[in-house]
């Protein structure tokens, strides 16, 4: 029995992970080769055309350098934020049980909630932030009305909703860290700055290593946020590689080009990846 | 294995097997009954709804009933957002399973489905009406949807505060830009034109410039945006455009329609423009600003022409097994219901057509008879050839699916945007536009 027990497992898990992912991803990609005029019509092969006219165009360029900004001024601002919460909150306070759960409470928040919130919040006409800044006499803010505040705007709602991931990993990975090398540390003299650069970091660099590598992928191919918000507008300003090949997809039904942006976008993220396992890889913290 | 009770208890394995055996043979023979009580009223008609009001959906949920009942068809009804609509349709059609009768809200749609034949002419049922301007849309003389209402975008301006400022209803550009400005007081804005690339903006903002006159496209589908003709005119809509922009709240750029209409109502903005949902959802929530909101046309520079920004919602039936049933239901919808149907969202669904006006039935509902100057001015504006009423997606000599392509891919609205957030020269941003809908329509 138990000798079917691990291939069945794995059976399982291989044909899930084929019929669910590996088969619609190579049909997506399939799709980038192809002309399709909508949604119903026959395609027709167009070899590398999809990818010619997707390279040529200046798009394609502005949502990459624009996923670029997004992810990594996101990514920024999420680790520094999560590790000094994190460290925060690993000091002992009263009422650190009960902070520590509503530290992490954006995170359960469902994105459409947060950023329809967020919009509510911030109307012109009728948000209560709105009519605050108002009330105490201070000019309106336009969150979305210009290129530069759009993005701002993308990523501190992105900051928001998941700085708690990382406050909670690295404070997870805090209560790793074996007490006697700060107290070996603070024998040596060293101050709060240093034992966090010499103690606390280098002991944690693989969790970290891993949250920046997660946050980084999610990041850049996160929809739902500038969707929501900005819908890549105004004048493309934030629009990133998967709203680009959302829009190209299913508002002007140019099949091909939509799939070829995904793909375009899949190997950008997998050098990306490639990248950053040479420069820091997860076993060189042990 | 020998204390098993399926061999040594009072249900032996014949026992068990026999009855397994029985109620496999009575799922079996159910099985096989199925299809024959569905054939005494035939496959079912699946339709598509895209109007989600809650009175609305009673409706159809009511109608579907009483349509079983009368012919013994069933008629089954999904509701979805008017935005999902055509993904559920080709998804459907793709799928091998697709809707018989489906709610399209975009002309474009209906082209793409029809060029493609995956829909049929309605010809059977269209042609014994008279119809409002520019609403059939037919393709060498087919048309291929019926259209149920028009949703024709209008400018909402507060009556009581015209009053209290002495203004009269403008009749240019300037006199209606001089009405915004006068309007705004503290937390009131003079007015809320979307500006963002979404379909609120595409509606509700370019009808000022479609009745300057300016076209997209020329007869022969050359696109002359930028001609010498219609460069001015475009340039001067900017102009116009840029100088209502400070009289808005902060969030023109993301206004969708729910933003425009909760605007409208709550009277937090002096003007804005929608279709006669206005009316219903202020008699709803707010019915004392109800009594106070008028509409007028859009204008031009000069007073001289109106126009209506096109809105419209209709039917279509798909080419499939089905649509010989699903005709006769669309017939008895159209016919025996249309009225009932209409009565749902009474002044928001202004009747495309034109019997439906005079029609005692229709008339008898106390919104319509409340607002009837209201729907009066609506009826003139899609019976006077003089106004002009047209939309992005229905620019062009005939109906093709190219404007719809400027449409979905908001050219038009990042042309405002180019003007008013970039500071972009008028010219020259009409020139970019013009250029980007060349690249489009190829």
């Amino acid at each position: 029995m138990t000798r079917w027990l691990l291939p069945g497992f794995l059976a399982v898990g291989v044909i899930a992970t084929l019929v669910l992912i590996v088969g619609p991803a190579l049909y997506a990609v399939s799709l980038s080769f192809y002309e399709i005029r909508s949604l119903t019509s026959a395609p027709e092969w167009a070899g590398l055309a999809n990818y010619a006219a997707v390279l040529a165009s200046g798009e394609f360029w502005n949502a990459l350098w624009n996923g670029i900004v997004y992810a990594g001024l996101a990514i920024v601002l999420q680790v520094v934020l999560g590790i000094g919460f994190a460290l925060l909150l690993n000091q002992p306070f009263v009422g650190r049980p009960i902070l520590r759960g509503i530290a992490f409470l954006p995170y359960l928040l469902p994105t459409v909630i947060a950023v329809l919130t967020f919009k509510w919040m911030v109307d012109g006409s009728l948000g209560i932030v709105t009519i605050l800044m108002d009330d105490l006499g201070l000019p309106p803010i336009y969150w979305f009305e210009t290129e530069t505040a759009s993005m701002v705007s993308v990523i501190l709602i992105s900051v928001w909703l998941w700085t708690p991931f990382v406050t909670t990993t690295f404070l997870a990975g805090l209560q790793t860290v074996p007490p006697q090398l700060y107290e070996a540390a603070r024998v040596d003299g060293a101050g709060p700055v240093r034992r966090f650069f010499h103690v606390t970091l280098p002991s944690l660099r693989p969790i970290l290593t891993v949250i920046i590598l997660l946050r980084g992928v999610w990041m850049f191919n996160k929809f739902d946020v500038i969707w929501l918000t900005t819908g890549g507008g105004p004048l493309g300003a934030t629009e990133h590689l998967p709203v680009l090949s959302y829009r190209m997809a299913f508002t002007l039904y140019d099949i091909g080009s939509g799939a070829a942006v995904a793909t375009l976008s899949f190997f950008v993220l997998m050098a990306a990846v490639t990248l950053y396992f040479r420069f820091f890889p997860i076993e060189g913290g042990k | 294995m020998t204390d098993n009770k399926f061999l040594t208890g009072p249900i032996t394995r014949r026992k068990a097997l026999k009855g397994a055996g029985g109620l496999g043979l009575g799922l079996a023979l159910s099985g096989l009954a199925a299809p024959a009580v569905h054939a005494a009223g035939g496959a079912p008609i699946r339709f598509l709804n895209c109007e989600t009001g809650k009175g609305t959906l009673a409706f159809f949920s009511k109608a579907a009933a009483e349509y079983e009942e009368k012919t013994g068809r069933e008629v089954v009804v999904d509701s979805v957002p008017l935005g999902e609509a055509f993904t559920k349709i080709t998804n459907g059609i793709r799928s091998g399973n697709p809707y018989h009768v489906a709610n399209v809200g975009f002309i474009g749609h209906v082209l793409l489905l029809a060029e493609e034949g995956q829909i049929v002419p309605l010809n059977e049922l269209t042609d014994e009406y008279q119809w409002g301007n520019n609403i059939l849309f037919p393709v060498d003389g087919k048309v291929y949807w019926y259209p149920f209402d028009y949703n024709l975008a209008l400018i909402y301006y507060r009556k009581d505060l015209y009053e209290k400022h002495g203004l009269e209803v403008p009749a240019t550009w300037d006199g209606f830009a001089g009405n915004c400005e006068a309007l705004v007081e503290g937390r009131r804005k003079g007015c809320l034109f979307p500006i963002g690339s979404n379909g609120a903006s595409n509606w509700m903002s370019f009808a000022f410039m479609w009745a300057e006159g300016v076209k997209i496209f020329d007869d022969q589908w050359n696109v002359v945006l930028d001609s010498p003709e219609m460069k001015p005119k475009a340039a001067a809509y900017l102009d116009f455009m840029a100088r209502l922009y400070p009289t808005m709240p902060p969030g023109s750029l993301q206004a969708s329609y729910a933003d425009v209409l909760s605007n409208l109502v709550a009277g937090t903005v002096a003007h804005g423009a929608y279709a006669g949902r206005v009316i219903e959802s202020a008699e709803r929530d707010n019915p004392a600003m109800a009594e106070q909101l008028g509409i007028m046309p859009y204008m031009d520079s000069a007073g001289t022409r109106k126009a209506a920004s096109h809105g419209y919602d209709g039917w279509v039936v798909l080419d499939t097994d089905n649509t010989g049933p699903s005709m006769e239901f669309m017939r008895w919808l159209t016919t025996a219901k249309m009225v009932d149907f209409l009565h749902t969202a009474p002044v928001h669904f202004q009747p495309a057509r034109l019997d439906i006006y005079d029609d005692p039935r229709w008339r008898d509902n106390a919104m319509i008879r409340k607002y009837a100057t209201e729907i009066e001015t609506m009826r003139e504006l899609v019976t006077d050839d003089s106004v002009v009423v047209t939309s992005i997606d229905t620019q062009g000599p005939v109906p093709d699916v190219r404007p719809g392509k400027v449409f979905e891919s908001f050219a038009m609205p990042e042309m405002l945007q180019d003007k008013i957030l970039r500071g972009t020269d008028s010219a020259e941003a009409v020139e970019t536009t013009a250029a980007r809908i060349r690249e489009l329509v190829g």
